[in-house]
């Protein structure tokens, strides 16, 4: 049932979208991709062997805020949903895993994340009935322009409330003193274990989002995107399907805020502001809306920039950041859906490099029978 | 109750002030099918160059018309070299626009400072106006009087002249307009400028109340849009109408129940939102 179900969803939305399913914009995923993927995997999880902490928290702080930008790349790039409020799902989920531990004691890393998950994701059921009624049906892609105030409206007033309500959230500086994560072996994570943790749920998240955009439900949204009033016409409805994308991301980025208020061990209200989801939407820009790949790419470049502005010039850093923004959104071939980001480029290099080195290989050893090609 | 009279004054002034800053912000959306999110970092700009001309000539006229054509300039420079390569991509122009106003608000604190500067109500229009007990601030009275007057200039603009008939059709249809013969480009750059000086005008006229420190911009910025949101886009009444609820409801709110004020405003957006999502009074854009 499902798979055949599964083959008429690529089939209509191959007659709504033809260029997203045919892979055309996302890049079909090939055995070479898959390669990339394991040799980051193994690089990642070797990594805290050969380098000092400091690069390894920023290593973690890379996954975090990729698994933050990739949440919001399902609802930006799949379903054509730009919102500028992210943040709000961050500091939900931040929040909830803070006020856990230091107000009610409950130290158990899991039952916060679970609790997080179901607190970000009714936050987002709860925004996305009025953001959805201005998204308009059909049209509504044409002019987004209202769901993109009051997607930044919401991340203000949670923050908002942040400050307000003092005696949970504690008021304009929040909580800081969040202790290191208890996974239930014994006692608290070390950094190092930390990083696993992250790593691990990381791949989780990735993996399942992977899924979801790989189902039919992910084909239906590119078809949304590509073409939304012909999605309905063949009987989707399709502010249902941009109505739970909507829950994904924001459960998926509650997640990667309860990791960060770990990882911080402080949570401020400016984390449901639109300072964090400026860095979410950079993160987007630059690795490229069409690649799933893309945000995670973006990551390790804000972070390492942000890295060495706040080693040489820390009071310059929202001008740096402003700049950032400024370059990624000028640079970008909007028109090129393919070379969007830099997301596509490392694909691409990596595509290159697969065809060249082999055959320099052969080239070398030209005697020598020639080599198997490599998966 | 006459503490409630001086409470709607004030409220009255600073609904003025939102009402000109949302005007410039409606009417740059509208026209131009601009989505410039860096308005409230320019209208805090524009506050600062203001209080930079009175510091230096004493004039407060001369800090207005500066303020106003600066912004202007800035206005059309953040036009001319980036959100024109990005017609109609109204995501990447909101992106871009909040890349915009971190730059101004980094550079606004590396000249100026950090400080919160507060800027004295000019000579002649300090004191207050005294009915029975009451005490109406003269600065107060002269902020609404410039609204009203700026309100009725576009009011006649929009609905008695050729240049809001060109507007009002440009919203409905742009390239029936063009080909019209119309010069749409000219009449929508001349009102992306008068947008821009309204920010400027709106900082500087708003400084003595508003005060001018650096993290202005994205309190205003918000605002902004909740009376975009609520007023609708598309007809100055709209704007008026959503600067005139928020105002008041803000300052009611800040003087009787300050506890809670905060979230008057984002009942009614969320009310707004759910039961009349193209505004109050605005054209259905979606």
């Amino acid at each position: 049932m499902s798979d055949e179900r599964k083959r008429s969803t690529v089939e209509t939305a191959a007659v709504a979208a033809p260029d997203a399913v045919a892979g055309r914009r996302f890049g079909a995923t090939t055995m070479q991709d898959a390669g990339v993927v394991t040799v980051v995997a193994i690089i990642v999880l070797l990594l805290p062997l050969f380098i000092p902490s400091f690069v390894s928290s920023l290593v973690t702080k890379i996954m975090i805020y990729g698994l933050f930008a990739t949440s919001l790349n399902i609802i930006w790039g799949y379903a054509n949903i730009p919102s500028f409020g992210h943040a709000a799902f961050f500091g939900a989920g931040a929040y909830t895993a803070a006020i856990l531990v230091i107000k009610l004691g409950i130290t158990s890393f899991w039952l916060g994340l679970l609790v997080a998950i179901v607190v970000s994701a009714a936050i987002a059921a709860i925004l996305g009935i009025p953001a959805f009624r201005v998204f308009g049906v059909g049209a509504g892609a044409v002019n987004p322009i209202y769901f993109l105030l009051a997607t930044i409206a919401f991340g203000e007033l949670l923050s908002r409330v942040a400050i307000t309500i003092r005696p949970v959230t504690g008021g304009s500086t929040g909580l800081s003193g969040v202790p290191k994560a208890h996974i239930g072996f014994g006692s608290a994570l070390s950094e190092k274990q930390f990083y696993y943790l992250v790593f691990v749920l990381g791949v989780i998240c990735l993996f399942l989002m992977y899924r979801i955009l790989s189902s039919h439900y992910g084909y239906a949204l590119r078809g949304i995107h590509d073409n939304e009033k012909r999605m309905q016409a063949l009987g989707y409805n399709t502010w249902l399907y941009k109505y739970t994308s909507w829950i994904i991301a924001g459960v998926f980025g509650g997640i990667a805020g309860v990791l960060f208020c770990y990882f911080g061990s402080s949570v401020i209200p400016s984390q449901f502001a639109m300072a964090t989801s400026d860095i979410s939407f950079l993160l987007v820009i630059l690795g490229g809306t069409t690649v799933f790949f893309g945000p995670l790419v973006g990551s390790i470049f804000y972070v390492g920039i942000e890295y060495v502005v706040s080693i040489y010039l820390p009071a310059r850093w929202p001008l740096i950041f402003g700049g950032l923004i400024v370059i990624a959104i000028m640079a970008t071939p909007w028109s090129r859906q393919r070379y969007q980001g830099l997301g596509p480029g490392v694909l691409l290099l990596w595509r290159w490099l697969g065809r060249a080195v082999p055959r320099l290989w052969r080239r070398e050893i030209a005697e020598a029978p020639s080599p198997k090609r490599g998966v | 109750m006459s503490q409630a009279l001086v409470t709607g004054l004030n409220g009255l002034s600073y609904a003025f002030i939102l009402f000109l800053l949302a005007a410039g912000f409606s009417l740059t959306f509208g026209v131009m099918g601009v989505l410039n999110l860096a308005h409230g970092a320019l209208y805090m700009l524009g506050a600062y160059i203001g209080l930079q001309v009175i510091a230096s000539v004493h004039q407060f006229w001369a800090a207005v018309v500066v303020a106003a054509i600066a912004l202007a300039i800035v206005g059309y420079a953040l036009y001319w070299f980036f959100l024109k390569k990005l017609y109609n991509k109204v995501p990447q122009q909101g992106v871009l626009t909040i890349g915009v106003s971190l730059i101004i608000a980094n550079v606004v604190l590396w000249i100026w400072g950090p400080i919160s500067h507060t800027m004295m109500s000019p000579r002649g229009l300090t004191g207050a106006v005294h009915v029975g007990s009451l005490g109406f601030p003269i600065y107060r009275l002269f902020v609404v009087g410039i609204g009203v007057l700026v309100l009725a200039l576009l009011w006649y603009m929009q609905d008695r002249t050729r240049v809001g008939a060109i507007i009002r059709a440009g919203m409905d249809n742009r390239d029936m307009t063009v080909s019209l013969g119309i010069n749409y480009g000219l009449v929508s750059t001349c009102v992306f400028l008068l947008g821009m000086a309204l920010a400027g005008v709106a900082g500087v006229i708003g400084a003595p109340i508003t005060g001018a420190y650096p993290s202005m911009g994205d309190n205003l910025l918000l605002l902004t849009l909740i009376v975009v949101v609520v007023g609708g886009t598309g007809y100055i009444q709209g704007t008026m109408l959503g600067a005139l609820v928020i105002g008041m409801l803000d300052t009611f709110g800040k003087a009787y129940i300050p506890s809670v004020a905060l979230f008057f405003s984002w009942i009614v957006f969320l009310a707004v939102l759910l039961l009349r999502p193209s505004g109050l009074i605005g054209r259905k854009v979606f």
